[in-house]
């Protein structure tokens, strides 16, 4: 006699998206997996990280060795921003521990997708200890009155 | 030591010693210490690794050599568990329980996890508190009466969650000392709190100057291995160390 439940049309559905969404992810860290610096462009590419709150949306990106004065942020397309910032010194690979690689780094960038509509405008830039903050306020949305 | 994770002695191993574990997580916390702990005290050397199919196909290379990404190193008074990769959800119990397997045979007097608990607005905070939790309430006395807090409700979540439950059923000394920091970037500042707050406790002390003044230069070269980690510690739930917990009495 066979042991197996049924399952319902709705576990079928669930699985399905759940199975759709693991996919999904592994394309994506497929698609992400590169270097974390770029040898032709001397350019590193750092950490960062982004909290979307009721009002905005905050980016922070962490940048050792950055000169605040040289940090750039350009709004690109549509919720995109490009950020570059100089780093007080050049740093080689052998410096980093690695041996078999020529070249140097002297700048970080990076470009991040903001995932909800945020005014680029009206966005504010604070720097502290190596860690950029960018505040983004979010742009007002359509809201369904509750009857 | 279970089958799947074998753990190769290389030389003697101390009996009676302190062991610590320096594993990726929040603010590479752990593995910065235990580094910086490996660099200042000279007479550390590995003593055992790890070989196991459930390890990623990788070594790590130091001049030339291959090594495991999972590394005992000791001295007469401290043996030191340190990862040099990130450990996958699927693989931290059995990881976990055959280093305690085989800490409890070499008669460890106590386990001490060095690890991270993350805040927000990280930045701002000029003293970095640090925390811990124990796997008895004699330990947890003793800890209290050397002037580092308790976290007394909460989730703690990868391998030291492990560590301290499995030492708690298998009734040994075990803590896990957690210093607050950044949760997605590398934090040395973290990781001298750590050493301090361990140094209080144990009196294993290191100086940690260097890696104060070598901090951004840590934060750097850290920052591949944070990426990795990162992505498993979104794989573990590690935000469920921000949850408000419901405790049922």
């Amino acid at each position: 006699m066979s042991t197996k439940r049924k399952r319902s049309f709705s576990d079928i559905v669930d699985e399905y998206f759940e199975n759709i969404e693991e996919m999904m992810e592994q394309m994506q860290a497929m698609l992400t997996e590169k270097p974390s610096w770029n040898q032709k462009a001397c350019t590193i590419e750092p950490l960062r990280d982004i909290v979307v709150t009721p009002t905005e949306v905050i980016v922070t990106v962490d940048l050792p060795y950055a000169e605040e004065k040289t940090v750039k942020i350009k709004p690109l397309e549509k919720n995109v921003l490009e950020i570059r910032a100089k780093m007080k010194k050049k740093v080689k690979f052998n410096e980093l521990g690695i041996t078999h690689r020529k070249g140097e780094f002297q700048e970080f960038h990076c470009q991040t997708r903001i995932p909800v509509p945020v005014h680029t405008k009206k966005m504010k830039i604070l720097f502290k200890k190596g860690i950029l903050k960018i505040c983004l306020p979010r742009k007002e949305e359509f809201t369904i009155p509750i009857e | 030591m279970t089958e799947e994770v074998e753990i190769i002695e290389k030389k003697q191993v101390p009996s009676d010693a302190v062991m610590l574990f320096g594993f990726p997580d929040v603010g590479l916390v752990g593995v910065i210490a235990a580094s910086h702990l490996i660099s200042e005290t000279k007479d550390l050397e590995e003593v055992a690794y790890i070989d196991s199919k459930l390890l990623p196909p990788l070594a790590v290379l130091h001049e030339g050599l291959p090594y495991s990404p999972i590394r005992i190193f000791g001295n007469k008074n401290v043996l030191l568990a340190i990862s040099e990769t990130p450990i996958s959800t699927e693989t931290i119990y059995p990881i976990m329980n055959a280093l305690i397997e085989w800490g409890r045979n070499k008669k460890a007097k106590t386990m001490i996890s060095l690890t991270g608990i993350p805040i927000q607005e990280r930045q701002d905070v000029q003293e970095l508190k640090v925390f811990a939790a124990a796997s008895n309430t004699e330990l947890l006395k003793s800890v209290q009466d050397k002037n580092v807090e308790i976290l007394k409700e909460g989730y703690i979540v990868g391998p030291q969650a492990i560590m301290l439950r499995r030492c708690a059923q298998l009734d040994l000394p075990a803590l896990v000392l957690l210093a607050q920091c950044y949760f997605n970037y590398p934090d040395p500042e973290a990781a001298a709190e750590v050493l301090n707050g361990l140094a209080r406790i144990t009196g294993i002390k290191v100086d940690v100057s260097q890696l104060l003044e070598k901090g951004e230069e840590i934060r750097l070269k850290a920052r591949d291995v944070m990426k990795r980690t990162q992505q498993e510690l979104s794989k573990m739930k590690k935000t469920q160390e921000y949850d408000i917990p419901l405790y049922i009495t």
